[in-house]
């Protein structure tokens, strides 16, 4: 069994009591409940346990010694009604306090507990003891107080709890159940919660927010159906450029093998090993190959209609191959020597190389030209070089103009041609 | 002082707690006063009368601002049973005419019933005595629900209700109904009774030697038993001071062990004639003394030099035999005649070495209890006779005049 009383109540009674020049009495009042704890564990499916709580309310004093009973402590039910009045079914108990007396029920009061007992009807009636010991200098007073339950035989004491008297600073504030019977407080609350409660009784503030939480779910339920679809059609784009990739591929075998044939046809002209030569000095064969190379694709390439079209081709092959205006020379990208195209944004000495080999890997979602760079092993380098070298900006996608020899605007705009995102 | 000892279960051992009455009544508030008043001076509750009502631990019920005296509770000592109850008496300063509450110590379970006391029904607080009839009226109840207790053992039990039957003892009986030895479970329980004798006749001489107020004269046998089944008893005497002290001391308190598998109903009346006896022999003993002492008179007239003439134990004649004259001091005993009476002769010439007069002290000589008075006062005339010669010669060597 457990007990509480609210700390006002407490005091109240304390405070009557101590003023009393003489012992003094009084009835409880609160109510009774009977809470059921379930517990499941591992080794019994349920069990339940049972838990008497007494709370106590409030206490109506009296205002004399024998005011409800006689010298011989037989109670007068007249007179009871006359001190409880309406307020007789709330009570659950009675206090008594006396000054520098012993814990324990008195004769009288064991006799008048057994009768209230009776009348009132209550068989678990509680009986709380106070008792304030003084010393005999009045240096220390010590107020003691014992919850009984005469009528039970054993366990006799309960302990009583006060809510939040205490260290609070290392417990929980607990917000008692007790509830606040005070008329003055009702009716202040009825005339003013028009402001804070609707008319079911729930705070506005809470359905305010319950509003926004609900508009906040809605959004992202529908941002997740965007991002559904979007991802489909990214799945479908990807599975698209993996086709093409792979004709890309079987092209540039077939055409390798072609060549082959063709370099042993001339293989006997020394004509030809002469014109090699000299485009080989002028330019890396690398180059050679670019600019052998790169033409006779793109035409057959079946751009998908909203793709970026590519300017970068047609614009970054001019007839004019030793231009390093308009064809940044394919070194290594990050080489100091090499002008980075002014974009204005990435770094100058080419330390952008990460940038842009992160913009040339990461950017999947970007117009198939990042996969134009990565077609071959061989090539794929300097697909990526010529590209990403024109990337100035690795962290704006969406400006950068891919394909498009940054040189051509030397101001740093970017203007992405392409319809890049 | 002698008689302590044998009240001593029963008399008050001091403590520091315990205050004189006249500290306790001036702590009182002094509404309250003459109720205690009558409990703390003439308080005699129970069968040990000899014993006051105590109280301790005065405490007031106001508050602390209050300006004393005010203090309105305290701790009742009670003896019964050999055992002392204390009890808290609660009263308010504020409503002194209102009836005290009470707690019964240890007794948690002691509950009278209000009906069975008539003086806290009808409380009237200007009657001093009311709080002492109110007390002897718990007190009353307490007995009765000890002797609910006894219960608990068939044994006891039937040692009280045989008792209880014998009119003699079961009006004047105490019973306490120890606890249970949570232990062993043994059960104790001691019976305390007055013994139905009649100490009247005893001469006053015997008992007006006592420094303390003799009170009523009482003779209590308290019987403890420590066990259920009776197996452990221990009897014990309790009188009175000066009826100890009329019949000859602590001796007087030797009384037979119980009898193992004897019952109370058997053994209080043997102690009671034991008792009794005793109580004749030293009446008798009294009467048997004044008729020695006066044949002693007739016979030896103008020889008694004085006599004991209030108890008379005591006889010196101054005799002469042959131009001898000597001194002899009879000094008769408590339980003349069954024992012999004590002769000293005394030179009236000779000294010893100590600077006393030579004397010789004889305590056998011809002496049969039967002898009335006459014939012990011829016997002792003739014995004299007898004996004197021999005592002068005694004289005459070993003192110096």
């Amino acid at each position: 069994m457990a007990a509480s009383i609210s700390g006002y109540t407490f005091s109240s009674v304390c405070y009557h009591s101590a003023n009393s020049n003489s012992d003094h009495e009084g009835f409880l009042l609160g109510e009774v409940r009977q809470e059921e704890t379930l517990s499941i564990s591992d080794s019994q499916i349920s069990s339940s346990e049972f838990l008497h709580v007494v709370e106590v309310h409030n206490h109506e004093p009296c205002a004399q010694l024998f005011s409800f009973y006689d010298y011989a402590g037989k109670v007068s039910e007249e007179n009871l009604n006359r001190i409880l009045k309406d307020r007789r079914k709330n009570v659950i108990g009675w206090y008594r306090f006396r000054r520098n007396t012993q814990q324990q029920m008195s004769f009288r009061e064991q006799v008048i507990h057994k009768q209230l007992t009776h009348i009132l009807g209550i068989p678990d009636l509680v009986f709380l003891l106070f008792s304030f010991i003084s010393t005999a200098n009045s240096s220390t007073h010590a107020l003691e107080y014992v919850l009984f339950r005469p009528n039970r035989r054993y366990n006799q004491r309960i302990s009583l709890s006060i809510p939040n008297l205490g260290n609070t600073s290392q417990q929980e504030y607990k917000v008692s159940s007790v509830p606040n019977t005070s008329k003055n407080y009702a009716n202040v609350i009825k005339e003013h919660g028009a402001e804070f409660f609707d008319k079911d009784g729930v705070m506005k503030d809470i359905r305010a927010i319950f509003q926004l939480y609900s508009a906040l779910q809605e959004k992202v339920q529908a941002v997740c159906v965007e991002v559904d679809q979007s991802e489909r059609v990214k799945e479908k784009i990807q599975e698209e450029v993996k086709k093409l990739k792979e004709e890309i591929a079987l092209r540039k075998r077939s055409t390798a093998a072609e060549e082959r044939r063709y370099q042993d046809s001339v293989n006997t002209d020394a004509h030809l090993l002469q014109d090699d030569s000299a485009l080989s000095d002028s330019s890396p064969p690398s180059l050679t190959r670019v600019v052998l190379q790169s033409p006779p694709l793109e035409p057959s390439l079946d751009w998908p209609a909203n793709s970026t079209p590519p300017p970068l081709y047609t614009a970054a092959l001019p007839p004019d191959p030793p231009s390093a205006v308009l064809l940044p020379r394919p070194q290594a990208v990050g080489s100091p020597g090499h002008p980075s195209p002014s974009l204005g944004l990435g770094n100058g000495d080419g330390s952008s190389s990460d940038s842009l080999n992160r913009q040339a890997i990461g950017q999947e979602d970007q117009a198939e030209e990042d996969d134009e760079e990565e077609d071959d092993d061989e090539d794929s380098s300097e697909y990526e070089n010529l590209v990403s070298e024109q990337l100035q900006s690795p962290f704006l996608t969406e400006t950068v103009s891919l394909g498009r020899p940054a040189t051509l605007w030397p101001d740093g705009d970017t203007h992405s041609s392409s319809g890049s995102s | 002082m002698h008689c302590c000892t044998s009240l001593m279960f029963l008399c008050c051992i001091l403590t520091m707690n315990s205050l004189s009455p006249e500290v306790a009544l001036s702590r009182i508030s002094p509404e309250l006063r003459p109720l205690l008043c009558s409990v703390v001076r003439n308080g005699r509750v129970g069968l040990d009368s000899t014993n006051c009502l105590r109280i301790t631990d005065l405490k007031t019920g106001c508050t602390s601002l209050t300006p004393g005296p005010c203090c309105d509770r305290f701790k009742l000592h009670i003896p019964y049973a050999g055992e002392t109850l204390k009890w808290d008496i609660i009263f308010n300063a504020s409503d002194p005419e209102l009836p005290p509450d009470f707690i019964f110590g240890e007794d948690a379970e002691f509950l009278p019933e209000p009906s069975e006391l008539p003086h806290l029904v009808a409380w009237d607080a200007a009657d001093p005595e009311c709080l002492l009839q109110l007390v002897k009226e718990l007190l009353q109840q307490y007995h009765q629900y000890q002797c609910q207790r006894l219960r608990d053992s068939s044994r006891l039990l039937f040692e009280y209700d045989s008792l209880l039957e014998d009119p003699n003892y079961g009006r004047s009986m105490e019973i306490y109904a120890g606890r249970k030895n949570s232990w062993t479970g043994e059960f104790s329980a001691r019976f305390l009774l007055k013994l139905p004798v009649d100490f009247s006749n005893i001469p006053i001489y015997l008992l007006k030697d006592t420094a303390l107020d003799p009170g009523e004269d009482v003779a209590l046998l308290s019987v403890s038993f420590e066990d259920a089944e009776a197996t452990q008893v221990f009897p014990k005497l309790f009188l009175s001071p000066s009826i100890e002290h009329a019949l000859g001391g602590p001796s007087a308190l030797h009384i037979p062990a119980f009898p193992s598998g004897g019952c109370l109903i058997d053994y209080v009346p043997q102690v009671c004639q034991l008792l009794t006896n005793k109580v004749q022999y030293v009446i008798q003993g009294y009467h048997k003394r004044r008729e020695y002492i006066a044949a002693f008179l007739s016979h030896f007239g103008m020889g008694v030099v004085e006599y004991d003439a209030v108890g008379f134990t005591k006889l010196t004649l101054l005799l002469m035999w042959k131009d001898f004259c000597f001194l002899v001091h009879v000094d008769l005993p408590l339980y003349f005649p069954r024992d012999q009476p004590t002769l000293t002769f005394q030179s009236i010439y000779h000294f010893t070495s100590s600077g006393q007069l030579y004397s010789q002290v004889q305590k056998s000589y011809p002496y049969s209890p039967r002898w009335d008075g006459n014939e012990m006062a011829k016997r002792a005339k003739a014995y004299f006779k007898s004996f004197i010669p021999q005592f002068q010669e005694g004289a005459f060597a070993n003192g110096k005049l």
